[in-house]
């Protein structure tokens, strides 16, 4: 595989604390690569980590070839990702058409078109404050925000927390249709069902450490071992 | 209407449009950024001094508002680099910090130029006839400007990219970031118009107060105030407060004299910290 994405390596934490210990995983362009784990093992702070929100003190994190460990987190996003975290996704005190706009790049509006078809509710709240919105319905702005970035990579931190079963359907469809398109993504997600529908890579972290891992979709059976204690 | 309510009014128009302009810079500087800068005062003092050195160079008067801007927003720029983001999230260190570079702007503002009062002349002298009342030409241009100034910054604020990317800087600092806003550079950025906006109120309010060292003081303790009983982060909080705490002190001390009128404000202002800390119209 000549991968759009690599980490290896990668050591991290917070002050005094190592939470990811040596972490390593690739994703080539038109591919998803899913992390997977207990609540806790290290998940969300790898993405923060991938974004650049917590600094490495060992490893490398290459984009295209291009070494991009040292880059703060804007400048990770000018270099082509979109990151769409698990917690306060959006911006509640601006209006929703401002969460989608507010840096999107040129082309963004015409991006959003087929997505607002999928997903109605955002040209319904349009212009109201994005707080008001319920947690899916943030998740799915956060989510679309991101769609219409039109990234190399898209780091999706628990998509579909709170989001309806129809809405988690379009989702999909909107995740294949960019990896068709060459995007690659990483997704960490607790809904293991997704991961057997979309994953073409999978790892699996305990305790800051990958403990296993494979390519194609995961084997429900394989997985729980790692994910129950 | 008699002459003498018609003053009063205007009066009272002048106290509310000055302080507004005057609290707009700690708005900015500690109502969004939530950086508490001790030596916001020294701004307005060292504006004022900017003022009354390009009158004293014989120069038109209006030269002082880019001078003193240019100068506090220098000013600002070194604060910003040398205490402020050093003590990034640390607020008692960042108080005890602004409050020794206070002390020492006071002290550098005394050695070059005294103790003693300076006085700047009216730039525009002369009044105006307004509904039978002849009111100082100075102080009504004052409450045009000030009030459209304030206009204009609210509207840019809630229209502009930039208005917005403050504000979610302000709600969301590390989603900013992730959506690619160099949120160090937008906080250094507007750091330094808050002290360029306290050094342009210097200017303003230079030709009506004497202009020495201390002076700083008064008007941080005031926009303070503002703050406290308008609440933080929305134009609509500033215009309050500074309607409530510059039109009570004027209108108090007209009814009664200063004294009366510092310590009604004191007293709302005890009682906004006490039964409503957040201020009549916080942001959500």
């Amino acid at each position: 595989m000549s991968a759009r994405f690599e980490f290896r390596g990668l050591v991290a934490g917070y002050g005094g604390t190592t939470i990811l210990r040596g972490i390593a995983g690739a994703v080539a362009a038109g591919e998803v690569l899913f992390v997977l784990g207990r609540n806790g093992v290290g998940k969300s702070t790898l993405m923060k980590a991938l974004m650049g929100f917590l600094p490495c003190r060992e490893g490398a994190v290459r984009l295209d070839g291009r070494e991009i460990g040292g880059l703060a987190p804007p400048e990770r996003r000018r270099a082509g990702i979109t990151y769409c975290p698990q917690e306060r996704a959006v911006f509640d005190e601006l209006s929703v058409a401002d969460n989608l706009f507010l840096t999107a790049p040129p082309g963004a509006a015409a991006r959003l078109a087929p997505l607002a078809e999928r997903f109605p509710i955002l040209a319904r709240r349009r212009e109201q404050r994005a707080g008001t919105l319920s947690g899916g319905e943030k998740k799915i702005l956060s989510f679309v925000r991101g769609a219409i970035e039109d990234h190399s990579l898209v780091l999706l931190d628990e998509p579909t927390e709170g989001v309806q079963a129809e809405n988690i359907e379009r989702m999909e469809a909107v995740v294949r249709e960019q990896c068709a398109a060459g995007t690659a993504f990483v997704v960490v997600e607790q809904n293991l069902a997704m991961a057997e529908r979309l994953a073409d890579r999978w790892l699996v972290l305990d305790k800051g450490q990958v403990v296993a891992e494979g390519s194609g979709r995961p084997e429900r059976a394989a997985i729980i071992a790692h994910i129950q204690v | 209407m008699d002459p003498l309510v018609t003053t009063q009014f205007l009066n009272i128009a002048f106290g509310i449009a000055t302080l507004a302009v005057l609290a707009l810079g700690l708005a900015i500087v500690f109502g969004l950024l939530g950086v508490l800068n001790i030596a916001h005062g020294e701004l307005v003092m060292a504006g004022a001094y900017a003022a009354w050195i390009v009158q004293s160079a014989g120069l038109p008067y209006a030269l002082a508002v880019p001078l003193a801007m240019l100068a506090c927003g220098l000013l600002g720029w070194l604060i910003e680099a040398g205490l402020i983001r050093p003590l990034y999230a640390r607020p008692f260190d960042t108080l005890l910090a602004t409050w020794g570079l206070s002390l020492l702007l006071r002290k550098t503002a005394e050695a070059i130029w005294g103790l003693g009062y300076k006085s700047v002349a009216l730039p525009l002298p002369g009044t105006v006839d307004v509904l039978g009342a002849a009111y100082p030409r100075y102080r009504l241009m004052l409450i045009v400007l000030c009030l459209a100034g304030v206009a204009a910054l609210a509207a840019w604020f809630a229209k502009s990219g930039a208005g917005t990317r403050i504000k979610a800087m302000v709600a969301n600092p590390d989603l900013a970031q992730a959506v690619g806003i160099r949120t160090g550079r937008l906080a250094r950025n507007a750091f330094v118009a808050g002290c360029a906006l306290a050094g342009l109120g210097g200017v303003m309010v230079a030709p009506l107060t004497p202009v020495h060292p201390f002076m700083g003081i008064d008007y941080i303790l005031e926009s303070f105030f503002v703050l406290v009983v308008g609440g933080l982060g929305s134009v609509a909080g500033l215009v309050a407060g500074a309607g409530i705490i510059g039109g009570l002190g004027s209108l108090v001390s007209a009814v009664a004299d200063r004294t009366a009128g510092y310590t009604a404000v004191l007293v709302i202002a005890i009682l906004f910290l006490w039964l409503r800390p957040r201020g009549l119209l916080a942001r959500a």
